[in-house]
């Protein structure tokens, strides 16, 4: 059981984190664009586009316009989340980078942030009525996850302090193949399982929507409408019999024009 | 100046008896689809699906990453119009998502309802046909949306979807229909195109003075000159300006009566005949040997 938890299960939710992605990647890349459909106003330049989709990744534009307490909330989360993550590079890099070491402080301060958006993100799934209306488990669950996650963390940090020393001696040994099974806190235990659960369904779900962003077809593109647009699944235009003006039936009528005639129509 | 609407609160179901007419046969055939809802359209509706799917990454992509922020929710006008909540760009969307999983993705084949996925049967093809002709296709939801989710694309991909099985709105098909046969959605014939310029070219020399050509069919004119239909028919004042600058200028130019419509219903069927009624444009260009196109709408 604990060679399940510690070792096996890391190892397999890690592969289905990457596999994942990478395939839902391959499938996105692989499905054509045909049309320009960027949302105006596009850059014109690749590096124009560059920026913009910075932008789109770091401080959410479009969400800055339609709804400023949303984009609070999610701005805070997104930030505190990278603070922790940078952060917990010191659980996996042997010798630690000083850098690393700095982040300490700002770190825990970036864990006692997240439970606030998350908090208020799911609040408002059940007191706006159109939130509610749209709300389907998956987004429950994935909030909730976040939660347990955050939670259990500060738990650690708090009150319930595990040995770090053999948390990091655990996860120094998944990295370079040697696994070792640290004996720890049960809180550490649930800590660890929720992030492999997370890790197994980002691939899946709606959390994707990062590298999603980065290859939206309204997004990414450049706003160069002058220039030919090649869809690569086009086909020629097909006359049904039935259609009266074919290309040829209008010649006969501008011929009927050139004398004078009678309109065909 | 700022025009800011209430947000209505959500009645279910408050537009669904806003529906359509159904399409009539005798336009069906001219625009190349089924004259009645086939007999196996869902297994139609689902193969069409599979085919939209791997044609537009927009759709796919689409239906992977949105995260049901709601940012949407409150931007469409027919939302804001109706208070009905399948009106919300994101919840539109879910009439196709809900399909999408149930046929096309792990998630929905495991879970089924729990994941929110939904075979597709009558009472989803019902909504699909009121709510995805209760979009307008404007693509306002995807200014909005922090991934640029664009449901224009999805009502664009659900439209080609029910077009393929025979299903789709006597407005929008019969529209095209007479683009076909006439040459323009508002159906003004051959005759009556010229009869119409004849009669502006008069106007014009009343009021003032000026022999003001409006050429019809001129091959080798210069330019070709696509209107949008109403400009020769109730918007004269802008179809007379057109003349004057080209006058003025000094360029010849003509407008066709195979082609003198710029605005095109195919975008609210389907891609073929998107395609066709925008092609028209070239053949006619072709036909009339002209250099340039100048097109409005």
């Amino acid at each position: 059981m604990e060679a399940f938890t510690f070792v096996y299960l890391p190892y397999l939710c890690m592969g289905i984190f990457f596999f994942g992605i990478a395939m839902r990647a391959f499938i996105w890349l692989k499905t054509p664009v045909p049309l320009r459909i960027v949302t105006t106003p596009a850059p014109k330049s690749w590096s124009g586009v560059i920026w913009r989709s910075i932008g789109d990744l770091l401080w959410f534009p479009n969400l800055f316009k339609s709804d400023k307490l949303l984009w609070g909330a999610g701005l805070l989360f997104h930030l505190a989340l990278w603070i922790v993550l940078l952060r917990h590079l010191r659980y996996f890099l042997y010798p630690l980078p000083t850098w690393v070491e700095g982040l300490q402080t700002l770190g825990l301060y970036g864990g006692y942030i997240i439970p606030l958006p998350v908090a208020f993100l799911l609040a408002r799934r059940f007191l706006m009525d159109r939130l509610l209306y749209i709300s389907i488990l998956g987004d429950y669950f994935a909030l909730l996850l976040l939660l347990t996650i955050t939670v259990s963390g500060l738990l650690l940090q708090l009150f319930f302090r595990t040995y770090v020393i053999d948390v990091k001696d655990m996860i120094l040994g998944l990295i370079h193949f040697q696994p070792r099974i640290p004996t720890v806190h049960w809180l550490f235990v649930v800590h660890l399982l929720s992030v492999l659960t997370l890790l197994a369904y980002f691939p899946f779900s709606k959390l994707l929507h990062a590298g999603g962003l980065l290859l939206s077809p309204t997004r990414y593109r450049r706003a160069i409408f002058e220039m030919r647009s090649v869809n690569p699944w086009d086909y020629p235009v097909l006359y049904h019999p039935g259609n009266l003006s074919t290309p040829e039936k209008y010649a006969q009528s501008l011929k009927g024009a050139e004398k004078g005639g009678k309109e065909c129509g | 100046m700022r025009v800011t609407f209430p947000v209505p609160p959500i009645k279910i179901r408050a537009s669904e008896h806003l529906r359509c007419y159904p399409a009539k046969a005798k336009d069906m055939v001219k625009i190349n689809l089924p004259t009645e809802r086939a007999e196996n359209w869902k297994e139609v509706m689902l193969k069409k699906m599979a085919e939209v799917l791997e044609k537009y990454r927009s759709v796919r992509l689409f239906m992977d990453i949105c995260a049901k922020c709601g940012a949407c929710a409150d931007k469409c006008q027919f939302f804001l119009g109706t208070g009905d909540p399948k009106n919300m760009p994101v919840a539109r969307a879910d009439l196709f998502r809900k399909v999408y999983k149930k046929y096309f993705t792990l998630g929905g084949k495991v879970f089924g309802k729990g994941n929110e996925a939904e075979e597709l049967n009558e009472s989803v093809l019902r909504d699909w046909i009121t709510y995805f002709y209760q979009c307008s296709e404007c693509r306002r939801c995807s200014v909005f949306c922090p991934y640029g989710i664009d449901t224009a694309e999805i009502t664009m991909a659900a439209r080609e979807i029910m077009a393929a099985a025979g299903i789709a709105t006597k407005y929008v098909t019969e529209v095209v229909a007479k683009v076909y046969d006439t040459g323009n959605n508002l159906g003004i014939g051959p005759e009556a195109w010229k009869y119409n310029c004849a009669f502006l070219e008069e106007d014009l020399k009343d009021t003032e003075g000026v022999d003001v050509k409006f050429p019809v069919d001129e091959i080798g004119a210069e330019v070709l000159l696509v209107p949008p239909s109403a400009d020769n028919f109730a918007n004269t004042d802008t179809m007379i300006g057109y003349a004057k600058m080209f006058h003025a200028a000094g360029i010849s130019w003509t407008t066709s009566t195979y082609c003198n419509e710029a605005g095109n219903f195919g975008l609210f069927l389907n891609y073929a005949n998107l395609k066709k009624t925008n092609n028209r444009i070239l053949e006619a260009a072709r036909q009339l040997k002209v250099k340039k196109i100048y097109w409005g709408e």
